[in-house]
């Protein structure tokens, strides 16, 4: 057919081509070079295998080269979120802050199921901040390689970046809402509104960064699991609300475990799984409730909980890296 | 397939000094071997209407048990693919509408694994599509910084490159808008610009040259040019085929998923041309008329 510039060349073709009358359409080209002269020829060119799980340390090595385009990703996605709004930014405090209001409407004031909590507003509000901050990383990470399928097939770069900044980009916006959550918190305690206890502005509100960072590394590890799972079948992500739901009144967002669950072991369980853990760390940091202590083992089991998630996670998503975009 | 989407007359001042250089060919920069490449696609009933059925048979499905239940349908894009590219050269990929062109470019561009078979490459390929939508909700200034620094240029070197990916786009104050005000040209010519700022190993270029004026494409057919003279590998899928006799020394004709012909530019291309054209005689009469 051709004058080929190569052997290869002429062997990948040697199966090819001629005219078939009726439709002018060649017959396909069958190549018969076996797949191991290929590879031969290929790796002795230099060429790299391609859709190969690439090795764990270059793997970490190239996520960590991209660190910029993941935190641009992040503050980007953060910015764009409220652009289409009037009230554009605002909207990162207010739509917390409402979704607080309604459940201290409900269950604070009209059911009252924060018996045993000292300042009920206090404990709903870090509560709802924070469950919701990580029902955000798990639903974001879920549609966070789905959802950019335009840019997973454009531009080649390791796919944890995207899960990754969708847990930053939901802490880029977590940051004006935590600091109004401290002021609502501390005005609810003042003067008139005798029903709530007073939170004085302790040390420990220091802390509370650190247990927000500790519940972010969780939260990415979170994502990357789900990010692999709604990759491989996109109808987890209609679950992710059910279960989302079911961890809300498993972990104490809007009533204390320890006051309402009797059996003692289901209460271990509930009080020491990771969401209820991060809820106590950061509870025990802002308020002044006796029911919390901030202790060393809370730390630990936060520490703990973080660690096993964020290495457990990355793992996994990374040992699906080349199946990402297929679909 | 409509007249609209295959362009063969040439446009005499697009082809002007648009003759595909002679250069230098090297080594192999990617190898293909036996490549397979199949789709799961979600939720699709059986394709295929009465007008559109030779253009998409290839989309037919498979497991014909489409039901709304668990309505996955394989789609065998592109099967058995074997070619070897090299060091400098332009590829043109042609073929029908549903051949797996541009699934072959994705796949060959590492963005899509292989089901079966392998692909070789030598360093990073990009590829530039009209549907690589960067975001649309941020400002053309931002789009270039995420996609520079998604290619893998630091944060100053895109700065350095800002000002000229923005004069090669030729969107002036644009670049302050959300990409999602951009005109699709405007849009298109911004994402060649942002593909082409950090000299890839191998750029891929879907279809995104049918927009632009003759000085964009001029200016375009430059900026390859240059990368092929820095041993880079140019693959492009147009349905144009003046483009495609401009730019490529090189043509795979694909149809169906397979590849039917591999061969220097005029000889694919007058086959192919042939093809189309007795195609579309074969449609017309086909055609009831009106």
């Amino acid at each position: 057919m051709t004058v080929s510039p190569s052997k290869a060349e002429a062997a990948a073709r040697a199966g090819g081509g001629g005219e078939t009358p009726a439709s002018l359409l060649p017959a396909p080209i069958v190549s018969d070079v076996t797949s191991e002269h290929l590879r031969q020829v290929a790796l002795g060119a230099g060429l790299q295998p391609m859709g190969v799980l690439p090795p764990l340390r270059q793997y970490l090595r190239d996520l960590w080269a991209r660190r910029t385009f993941t935190w641009e990703l992040a503050s980007s996605k953060a910015y764009a979120r409220n652009r289409n709004n009037y009230l554009g930014q605002a909207w990162s405090v207010l739509t917390p802050l409402l979704n607080a209001i309604v459940y201290i409407i409900v269950f604070g004031i009209i059911l009252k199921t924060t018996r045993g909590v000292d300042n009920a507003i206090g404990f709903i509000l870090v509560g709802t901040f924070m469950f919701r901050f990580f029902e955000l990383c798990v639903s974001g990470g879920g549609k966070s390689i789905r959802g950019n399928t335009s840019l997973v097939r454009a531009i080649r770069f390791p796919r944890a970046v995207l899960p990754v900044s969708v847990v930053l980009a939901e802490l880029v916006t977590l940051g004006p809402a935590i600091v109004v959550m401290l002021v609502v918190t501390y005005l609810s305690g003042l003067g008139e509104f005798s029903e709530y206890a007073y939170v004085p502005v302790s040390w420990h509100w220091l802390l509370l960064p650190v247990a927000v960072v500790l519940l972010a590394v969780f939260n990415v590890g979170c994502a990357f699991v789900m990010a692999r799972w709604v990759a491989k079948a996109p109808d987890v992500q209609n679950l992710i609300g059910f279960a989302m739901r079911f961890l809300m009144y498993g972990s104490g967002v809007i009533f204390s475990i320890q006051h309402y669950v009797g059996n003692e072991v289901i209460q271990t369980i509930l009080e020491r799984q990771p969401v209820a853990v991060y809820l106590e760390l950061t509870r025990a940091c802002v308020l002044d409730e006796p029911t919390i202590p901030l202790t060393w083992q809370t730390w630990a089991w936060g520490v703990g909980w973080a660690v096993v998630f964020a290495v457990g996670g990355f793992l996994y998503f990374w040992r699906g890296e080349e199946r990402y975009g297929r679909d | 397939m409509t007249d609209a989407e295959l362009d063969f007359e040439v446009d005499p001042e697009d082809l002007e000094g648009w003759a595909p250089a002679a250069r230098e060919i090297g080594g192999p920069s990617l190898v293909v071997d036996h490549l397979d490449i199949t789709y799961r696609v979600f939720g699709g009933k059986k394709l295929g209407t009465s007008d559109e059925s030779s253009s998409r048979r290839l989309r037919r499905v498979v497991g014909r048990g489409s039901s709304h239940v668990g309505a996955v349908q394989q789609v065998r894009a592109v099967r058995d693919v074997t070619f070897v590219a090299r060091h400098g050269e332009s590829i043109g990929i042609v073929g029908i509408n549903g051949s797996g062109k541009s699934t072959l470019l994705r796949a060959v561009a590492g963005l899509i694994p292989p089901t079966k078979g392998s692909v070789y490459v030598a360093g990073e390929p990009s590829l530039l599509g009209v549907n690589a939508v960067l975001m649309g909700d941020l400002t053309g200034e931002r789009n270039i910084m995420i996609g520079g620094l998604a290619l893998g240029l630091s944060r100053a070197e895109v700065q350095a490159r800002m000002k000229d990916i923005v004069d090669f786009a030729g969107i002036g104050d644009f670049v302050y808008l959300p990409m999602k005000a951009y005109s699709s040209g405007m849009g298109a010519r911004l994402r060649f610009a942002i593909s082409t700022a950090a000299t890839p190993d191998i750029l891929m270029i879907d279809e995104a040259l049918a927009t632009g004026d003759a000085s964009f494409r001029e200016k375009s057919k430059a900026r390859i040019d240059e990368i092929r003279q820095g041993a880079g590998t140019v693959f492009l899928v147009s349905h144009s085929l003046a483009t495609v006799q401009a730019i490529c020394s090189r043509v795979l004709w694909l149809h169906q998923g397979r590849l039917v012909m591999d061969g220097p530019t005029e000889e694919v291309t007058a086959h192919y041309k042939a093809f189309v054209q007795s195609l579309r005689k074969q449609q017309a009469k086909a055609r009831p008329k009106g």
